[in-house]
């Protein structure tokens, strides 16, 4: 998930996505106003039926286009303001490791375990491994930052959580589809239209400028944007994934107890334990036993 | 004896009308089977060919505002540099397979048409398209089928099912695929080419 969203995380990309949204916006709210004017007159209620009747696509669009502004905004502006939050959690080891930090350790503290009791001549070697193994894992988050970063990944996953559904992500491809039929009206219908009315394309694009930056920036808006619907569609089941996880802030906890319990294990079996063990085991060996002990 | 013999006779005829019933069954199915012929070759896509994309979950079609048809549900395509779909070979992407505006350069198939804006190519990748005909019906596969828009591509493959007339060589086929992952994630695109085929 953190991979997927990397091209498109950056301020700059997504101020990029801002700065398209109100190019549209001002395309649209130019052709309803000032385009629908020239081409029909005034007054402004007969105006907008004719205009309504003659560009049915731009009128419904224009209509869609009042929830979908402030819907989009909105998203991207919860992104942007997780950017921060994004960043921290990038920096974290990938999540493909995490699993790793646990059964790595837990491997290692069975196998010291393992060969201390079964060859106690080593009992002291495996303790210090022990100890160097928990402090490790006391120590891995602050070499991690994780306790500032994993409560950051933990905001970031809840201003996610309306984002990262499928139900929304349908609805933004659906946004998709309306954008671009209001598009085509512009570029089919309107602009045409004030061709017809004796405009040459230069006069359109200086009179109109919102409309016709709409129209000659949609072929970018679409190579732009495409793409970041892609990564959010593919990346639902992976926030999901991870959003099943234990809660973010809690990350650090799990690498400071294991490891203090470690420690802890450690200091029990210390030196006053290991001659037990060793002498319990040589007593069960009275051919050892130099001549005249009892 | 007798009467035991009076009631043996009725099964055995019974049950030899059902061994020749059961043969004759095996027999019209081998005819059947041996009837069907692979049709390597050209699938022309002509006028009357399209696509269509509709929306997850069903019951809405997307409009293509820059379709040349009436309904802008309909994507007309006509056939590319070869004409139209090859089977029995594939017929894959140029390299680079778009231009920088995302314009599809795949036009073997079809002529890179505008959809919302952009052009989307047509190539086969992977596998080969096998299609059989069996009296006037057409099956296979088009598993390699690849639509390239905006420079991303999307799998269109699956199985196919159409008719055909062997005097005239018409065709029509069809078939829909579901787009698993990127932005059309969910969406089902439906495919219906006509023409003439050629061996």
């Amino acid at each position: 998930m953190i991979a997927g969203f990397r091209p498109y995380m950056t301020a700059a990309r997504l101020a990029g996505y801002q700065v398209e949204l109100r190019q549209i916006d001002a395309g649209v709210k130019e052709g309803d106003t000032t385009v629908a004017a020239a081409l029909f007159g005034t007054p402004a209620s007969a105006n907008q039926r004719r205009f309504a009747a003659r560009f049915p696509d731009f009128v419904a669009f224009e209509d869609q286009w009042s929830g979908i502004y402030p819907d989009m905004s909105g998203m991207l502006a919860t992104i942007r303001n997780n950017l921060g939050n994004y960043k921290a959690v990038a920096a974290l080891p990938n999540f493909i490791l995490f699993p790793w930090f646990f059964v790595a350790p837990g491997a290692i503290l069975l196998g010291a375990l393992g060969l201390g009791l079964s060859r106690p001549g080593w009992w002291r070697a495996c303790r210090r491994v022990l100890v160097a193994l928990g402090l490790g894992l006391v120590l891995a988050p602050a070499a991690f930052q994780m306790f500032s970063r994993a409560p950051a990944g933990g905001r970031m996953m809840t201003a996610f959580k309306t984002i990262e559904t499928r139900s929304r992500v349908e609805r933004i491809q659906g946004y998709f589809g309306d954008m671009a039929v209001g598009q085509g009206a512009v570029q089919l219908e309107l602009i045409p239209a004030l061709q017809r009315s004796g405009l040459s394309l230069g006069e359109i694009s200086s009179r109109y400028r919102g409309l016709t930056t709409f129209d000659n920036q949609w072929v970018h808006i679409l190579n732009d944007m495409t793409p970041m619907i892609g990564a959010m569609s593919d990346n639902v089941g992976n926030y999901q994934a991870v959003a099943a996880l234990p809660p973010f802030p809690l990350f650090p906890w799990f690498f400071v107890i294991p490891g203090l319990l470690v420690i802890g294990l450690a200091a029990a079996g210390g030196p006053g334990r290991a001659p037990r063990v060793l002498y319990a085991r040589s007593s069960v060996v009275p051919n050892s036993l130099p001549k005249g002990v009892k | 004896m007798r009467q035991a013999t009076s009631r043996l006779v009725p099964r055995i005829v019974t049950l030899a009308a059902l061994a020749f019933g059961t043969a004759l069954a095996l027999v019209a199915a081998a005819t059947t089977v041996s009837a069907t012929q692979p049709l390597n070759g050209l699938f022309r896509v002509a006028t009357g060919s399209y696509f269509r994309m509709i929306y997850p979950g069903g019951g809405k079609y997307f409009k293509n505002p820059y379709s040349k048809d009436a309904n802008k549900t309909y994507t007309l395509i006509n056939g590319g540099t070869d004409g139209g779909l090859r089977t029995g070979v594939l017929q894959p992407a140029p390299a680079p397979a778009f231009d920088q505006h995302g314009n599809s350069l795949a036009g073997r198939i079809i002529q890179p048409t505008d959809f919302t804006g952009i052009n989307f190519g047509l190539a086969t990748e992977g596998i080969v398209p096998e299609i059989s005909v069996s009296g006037t019906r057409l099956s296979g596969q088009v598993k390699g089928f690849t639509a390239e828009w905006n420079k991303l591509s999307f799998s269109q493959g699956g199985q196919v099912t159409g008719s055909y007339n062997a005097k005239t060589h018409s065709y029509v086929l069809t078939w829909s695929s579901k787009i698993s992952g990127g932005p059309f994630n969910g969406f089902t695109g439906s495919w219906y080419l006509t023409g003439k085929f050629v061996s």
